[in-house]
């Protein structure tokens, strides 16, 4: 799935992934490919994301929104954390 | 008389360094503002993907929008002028040395305030300055003493760092923002703004910048942040992109694509737009409007901050550019001067010689 996760500094992260783990208002999620479609807001946390080569990225995000889109893209946008 | 010789030199020194000085900092301001354009350009991409977010959830979502994006009835009072409870932002730089750039806007402002007859001791308007240039004349006009704060870097908003209100009236000032703002420093500032709405002290937020289109050209902007609506937004991040220079054909690069709107039956988004329903929100969609709005109006302020700081380093610029070029054409005038009167020295000298040898003959 793609992924893109922005913040109002840089884009963090673009390409493919295989899972996103965050911290989300209703507890911690794990986002697959072709998870439904999702909105949710972020907490203070660090953002986990896999990629297709088992690399494991981390961003530290304060808040911000999910989103999972039909179409099998992941769209973070982050305040990052000091 | 001409002047005299050791007098032109002075006068040659001091314009040589002046024009120095004029010179470097020409070029520091060009860099500069090279630097808060990027800065701008890069959070570009966010700003797309809030404002797609919210479009998303305005169209899934029947619920009632958050106080931050409604428009609120303005009553106008018992004398009939004034436009309600309004804030007034006004944005400049903190230091002179940049031509018309601060003149300029605060003229706009005063003009505005003329036509809209606004009443600067009028305790239904509160202003407040970013800028130090900015608070100076709001001092002058509304009489009060500005309550003056500096946000720091890396410093999260938290609400005692916020200035507090006098009663009534009041005037507050952001000064020393510095260059490249970062996103904790405007914090504040959105802070207060959004609460003051919020709570109802005011309806409406109204801001005075320069925008940036080109490295020649800054107009001046009026804008209402508050209540925030999407249309405003999506201009604002348009806006982003000068319209002619380096980063002008930004536009035309896949990387930062145009906003689009997702209209049925225009490509790419018809079949996101068929499939929202399907979307599930998370706690719930009235809470993440919330939250998206606040984000929204920091992200405005944001940009509003480094389009001014783009503007005034570029107005700094071209001051100085003019400058240091009348420095150099005085420098010319002055040495061809310095020469003349050298030339004209040497000539009497040997007259006064070639007389003093006749007269011995």
């Amino acid at each position: 799935m793609k992924l893109a996760i922005y913040s109002l500094k840089k884009v963090l992260y673009e390409g493919e992934v295989a899972s996103v783990n965050c911290k989300t208002a209703m507890g911690e999620i794990t986002v697959l490919a072709h998870h439904r479609p999702l909105i949710s807001v972020l907490m203070p946390g660090t953002v986990k994301v896999t990629d297709e080569a088992k690399q494991e990225h981390y961003f530290p995000v304060q808040s911000g929104f999910l989103e999972v889109n039909a179409m099998n893209q992941v769209k973070i946008i982050a305040d990052e954390a000091q | 008389m001409a002047e005299s010789l050791q007098n032109l030199k002075l006068r040659q020194k001091g314009v040589h360094n002046i024009n120095q000085i004029t010179k470097a900092m020409e070029l520091v301001a060009a860099t500069k503002m090279r630097r808060s354009q990027e800065i701008a350009l890069a959070s570009r991409p966010y700003a797309f993907a809030a404002l797609d977010l919210l479009s998303n959830l305005s169209r899934i979502t029947h619920e009632e929008l958050p106080p931050l994006l409604q428009k609120r009835e303005v009553v106008p009072d018992a004398h009939g002028v004034g436009a309600g409870r309004t804030t007034y932002v006004v944005v400049t730089s903190d230091k002179g040395l940049a031509g018309s750039f601060n003149n300029a806007l605060l003229r706009d402002f005063e003009k505005y305030a003329t036509r809209e007859r606004i009443d600067f001791r009028d305790p239904h308007n509160t202003f407040v300055a970013i800028g130090q240039k900015a608070a100076q004349f709001l001092e002058k006009k509304t009489g009060l003493q500005c309550e003056k704060f500096t946000p720091l870097e890396k410093s999260r908003p938290a609400a005692a760092d916020v200035p507090r209100e006098t009663q009534g009236r009041s005037l507050m000032g952001f000064v020393r923002v510095g260059d490249y703002v970062s996103v904790a420093q405007v914090a504040p500032i959105a802070h207060l703004l959004t609460s003051g709405f919020l709570e109802e002290k005011w309806d409406r937020v109204i801001v005075f910048s320069t925008n940036f289109r080109s490295a020649l050209r800054q107009d001046v902007l009026v804008r209402e942040i508050l209540p925030v609506t999407f249309e405003k937004l999506k201009k604002t991040a348009e806006e982003l992109i000068p319209e002619t220079g380096r980063f002008a054909e930004l536009v035309k690069t896949h990387r930062i694509p145009l906003f689009t709107s997702p209209k049925p039956g225009e490509g790419g988004f018809t079949e996101s737009s068929k499939k929202i329903p399907e979307y599930l929100i998370e706690p719930a969609p009235r809470e993440v409007l919330d939250e998206l709005a606040a984000h929204l109006v920091l992200m405005e302020i944001y940009h509003l901050v480094l389009e001014a700081n783009a503007s005034e380093h570029a107005a700094r610029r071209m001051a100085m550019k003019s400058a240091s070029d009348n420095a150099s054409e005085l420098s010319a005038a002055l040495s061809l001067e310095y020469n003349k009167s050298r030339q004209a020295l040497i000539t009497r000298e040997i007259i006064e010689i070639t007389a003093g040898a006749d007269s011995l003959k």
